[in-house]
């Protein structure tokens, strides 16, 4: 079923300047992080997903249901240390074990009240029919479900859901989730291309070559021919460096990738701000606080959430906690400097045992992080970036395809679109789950029907030319230019600040003009680091330059829509639109810029009503 | 306050010890005072991470000496516990290094995958319908489901240190525990075997791994909870559980070990044998004497109340 494209091909076809490196061995493999067979160039897959967390592996289990396909996943890491362990509350289904009152009907309405009616509605029917057969399933595979009296999973409520109809693993739903997929993985044999940076998807025209990517280990760069690829690459939070729950690896290569060969990245300004984040590093401190009674305090010691939500305080929604502490901020009364400005959240009221029985998760991060007892002391918090509802457009949710033929992409890095303007909580899990599924049907599918079109001559060239670019950027003087790091503060500095909770007309084109000015110097940047063995230096470089084109698009975005919804806040357009934007952003790459399209959100049997909870 | 950092560097197959002097501030962990380094310092030095969170397990390093996840340790707590300035941060041990701090996982998912790491339902269930489980049931193997596979319990395993082809690291012995304990698990046997040919039965018993998992998961716990289910479900354990048989046998019927007979007990008549010359030198110092009789504990009726309160619990 595969096409095997021979080592002689690849090597013939190489510039001169690639001939080594098409071969796959200018330097010296270290280990056996990559399959013998992608090294010698010597594979074709049929399915090559990149990114390993819950979107990417069980797109790979789906794909090689089919025994005589070749599938294999990529990674930046290893396997198990993506985004998707930390998700801790729960995936979401419809499955009726602990309250057999729930209905698909129920969970699409509150997905898509929840998204502030910019989902679209027939994506979100798909996902809730199908979100309960697949929490089933992962049973099958051995995920260490809780359990009630009847011996089935349990299944809890979120917050904005209207019925117990998220099942977990204690409050680590997402590690188990990863380790059981990983499980499965390893049994069936998938091949992991670990520890592999994704550059870029190659392209010949319209037909696809594969993905070029450099393996860390020894510096090689592969060019790795695949008939179909899928991107799951995870969310973008780190273009709020450290104001983000997310982790170091969040930085958009996928979405990034995909934009490159056409694909429009839909919906970049919907970001979800999480409210109560450490003020000290970002780092989530639980939803449970304020269940449990922690009020939010500004400088002048008022409790302010009275001016913002009269009746719920504390207990309103995220983004209207977000908002909340954000004007405190902006008007002069948070607390502490700089990126690490908050305000304070005060635990000394609610009794001490009653912290060490409930809280004790959140007493122990706010020691450790911020030195702080909340039983003594007020620690202060701000919001942090949590989740990203936009990603690379999915053109047919039925198969987890994009527009460009080939290419599908599922979990946080795509935009289906499911979590519309804002995401319930235990959405994300079911999500990477019933579209990791679908993806990865959906390209088993298309590789059976098509042959192997790519060109290896232009994928050897486009290895040869980020191997021109490694050496050139790993050898620039000190005196070239700002360091990454130096290039990265200033534009979180931006993001965070022009580009955060709320945004307005002018601090948004200072931003456009602050991070086009910032990818002028990114592109004389110091690197500082020559060795060709896992020089992080230089992928931290690529993963800047990809921070900066999802923090543009996000901007772009953000401009384009004036009007608030969702996790998108306008002080100059506070109110909801639906007669000018109840429609998706389409943000394209093109010709070094950016370009807006818009397309209609589909509307099938939930007219847009007023959000109240 | 400064701190001091001793880096253990190995870069293409140079290996030096880099000094950095960083000030520390509130919160700092080890990895930020290492990302502090990255950014301010020497962008050449090289390390992973990604949750900082400790849930994912890439940023595990060793620290004077013990493995400790670098996300979540405070540099401040450190210099208290080791009353000093300075602290020496080395990649795991027991891993291959591949440049400073990053270790190679491949041969750990290779181990990995001897002990079949998949749970195998039971016929009566279907992908379409899920499992059964009691809690309890659950909650027979839900901490070793915990496991993050950051690499901590293996850095300092002495047997891994000693000679690793006839051995499993600790997490692996974690992950065949949450299988063989899992009552949707079809074929619990299968993996037990895998793990006892693997080399259960080899762990030195010294603790390193329990004392070093930063998720509390006692792999060691695990080893023996193993080790028990051999007997449990029948497995003839070899050398291994004969050896702990003979114990077991010899205190609970006269609360004292009959060294002259262990061995013969554990390895057979013809694997003693070969032993002889060792056993000549034992009684010609004598600490082994074959001729004397086996003494009987005075306080053996204490011992075997002991051997059945432990029993009990067990169950």
């Amino acid at each position: 079923m595969s096409t095997t494209i021979s080592r002689r091909t690849f090597i013939t076809g190489a510039t001169a300047a690639g001939v080594a490196l098409a071969a796959g061995s200018y330097f010296t493999w270290n280990g056996q992080n990559i399959p013998n067979s992608v090294k010698t160039g010597d594979v074709t897959y049929d399915v090559l997903i990149i990114g390993s967390g819950g979107a990417g592996m069980r797109a790979a289990l789906a794909a090689a249901e089919n025994k005589d396909l070749k599938v294999a996943v990529m990674t930046k890491l290893v396997p198990t240390r993506s985004a998707s362990t930390m998700a801790q509350g729960g995936m979401n289904g419809v499955t009726g074990v602990t309250d057999p009152a729930d209905s698909v009907e129920s969970h699409m309405f509150d997905t898509i009240k929840g998204g502030d009616y910019l989902c679209d509605q027939d994506a979100v029917e798909y996902f809730a029919q199908r979100a309960g057969e697949n929490i089933f399933e992962m049973d099958f595979m051995g995920y260490p479900y809780n359990r009630q009296e009847d011996g089935s999973f349990h299944q809890r409520k979120m917050g904005g859901s209207s019925h117990p109809r998220a099942s977990y693993f204690e409050d680590r739903a997402g590690h188990a989730m990863v380790h059981a997929l990983f499980e499965q993985c390893l049994k069936h044999n998938i091949d992991f291309i670990s520890e592999c940076q994704m550059l870029e998807i190659s392209m010949d025209g319209d037909k696809l070559n594969g993905v070029i990517a450099m393996d860390m280990r020894s510096g090689n760069l592969l060019g790795v021919a695949a008939k179909t690829i899928i991107i799951a690459t995870g969310g973008y939070g780190r273009v709020y460096w450290i104001r983000t729950s997310n982790p170091y690896s969040s930085t958009g290569d996928g979405i990034v990738a995909g934009m490159n060969i056409g694909i429009p990245f839909k919906d970049p300004e919907m970001v979800q701000f999480h409210p109560t984040g450490l003020s000290a590093n970002g780092v989530l401190l639980s939803e449970s606080s304020r269940a449990e009674g922690a009020l939010l305090i500004n400088k002048d010691g008022e409790r302010f959430m009275g001016k913002y939500a009269p009746e719920k305080l504390e207990l309103a929604t995220r983004d209207i906690v977000a908002r909340a502490i954000a004007t405190e901020m902006l008007e002069g009364r948070g607390v502490g400097e700089g990126i690490h400005a908050g305000v304070y959240m005060d635990f000394r009221h609610i009794p001490p045992e009653r912290i060490d029985e409930r809280l004790g998760q959140v007493r122990d991060l706010a020691q450790r992080f911020a030195g702080v007892d909340i039983k003594k002391e007020m620690v202060p918090i701000a919001p942090t970036c949590h989740y990203s509802m936009g990603g690379l457009e999915m053109a047919d949710f039925h198969t987890g395809a994009s527009r460009v033929p080939g290419v599908f992409v599922a979990g946080e890095c795509s935009c289906v679109s499911v979590h519309g303007a804002n995401r319930l909580g235990a959405n994300s899990l079911s999500e990477v789950l019933v579209f990791g599924h679908t993806a990865g049907d959906g390209a088993a599918a298309y590789a059976k029907e098509h042959k192997y079109e790519g060109s290896q001559e232009k994928m050897a060239q486009d290895c040869a030319k980020w191997q021109d670019k490694f050496k050139e950027v790993t050898t620039r003087d000190r005196s070239a230019g700002k360091t990454v790091p130096e290039i990265r503060d200033a534009m979180v500095n931006t993001m965070w600040y022009k580009v955060g909770v709320f945004r307005e007309e002018t601090q948004l084109q200072e931003a456009a003009r602050e991070l086009s000015a910032l990818e002028k110097e990114y592109e004389h940047c110091y690197v500082g680091d020559t060795s060709h063995v896992y020089n992080t230096a230089f992928e931290q470089y690529v993963e800047l330059g990809n921070l900066l084109q999802v923090s543009h698009s996000i901007v772009q975005g953000a401009i384009a829509r004036k009007e608030s919804r969702g996790g998108h806040s306008r002080r100059d357009y506070p109110q909801r639109d639906d007669v000018n934007f109840l429609k998706h952003t389409l943000i394209f790459k093109q010709d070094g810029g950016y370009r807006t399209e818009y397309k209609d959100v589909v509307i099938t049997k939930y007219q847009p009503k007023e959000r109240k909870y | 306050m400064d701190v001091t950092l001793n880096v253990h560097r190995f870069v293409e197959g140079k290996k030096w010890v880099q000094k950095y002097k960083i000030p520390v501030t509130v919160g700092m962990t080890v990895l930020e005072a290492l990302t502090v380094v990255k950014e301010k310092q020497d962008p050449t030095l090289s390390f992973t991470c990604s949750c900082r969170s400790s849930i994912c397990g890439a940023c595990a390093v060793r620290v004077n000496g013990n493995a400790e996840l670098s996300c979540e340790i405070l540099v401040e707590n450190l210099l208290k516990r080791y009353d000093t300035d300075t602290l020496t941060i080395e990649p795991l041990g027991n891993f291959r290094v591949i440049r400073d701090l990053i270790v190679d996982w491949d041969p750990k998912y290779a181990r990995l995958k001897k002990i079949k790491p998949a749970m195998e339902p039971k016929p009566e269930f279907s992908a379409e319908t899920g499992c059964k489980q009691s809690p309890e049931e659950f909650n027979k193997f839900k901490k070793y489901a915990g496991c993050i596979l950051c690499g901590s319990c293996v850095s300092e395993c002495n047997k891994n240190t000693l000679n690793e082809e006839d051995f499993l690291d600790p997490f692996v012995f974690v992950k065949a525990e949450r299988l063989v304990a899992d009552s949707r698990d079809r074929d619990p046997k299968a993996h037990l075997q895998a793990v006892q040919d693997a080399g259960l039965w080899r762990c030195f018993n010294c603790q390193e791994c329990t004392a070093k998992c930063p998720k509390g998961l006692d792999p060691a716990g695990a080893i023996e909870k193993l080790k028990e289910a051999t007997f449990k479900m029948g497995l003839s354990q070899g050398v291994g559980g004969k050896h702990a048989k003979a114990i077991y046998d010899d205190i609970s019927e006269s609360g004292m070990l009959d060294e002259s007979k262990l061995n013969i007990k554990s390895e057979g008549f013809i694997m003693a044998g070969m032993r002889l010359p060792m056993a000549l030198r034992l009684m010609n110092t004598g600490k082994m004497n074959p001729l004397e009789s086996h003494p009987v504990n005075p306080d053996i009726k204490t011992i075997q109340a002991v051997v059945k309160a432990a029993e009990k619990e067990a169950e």
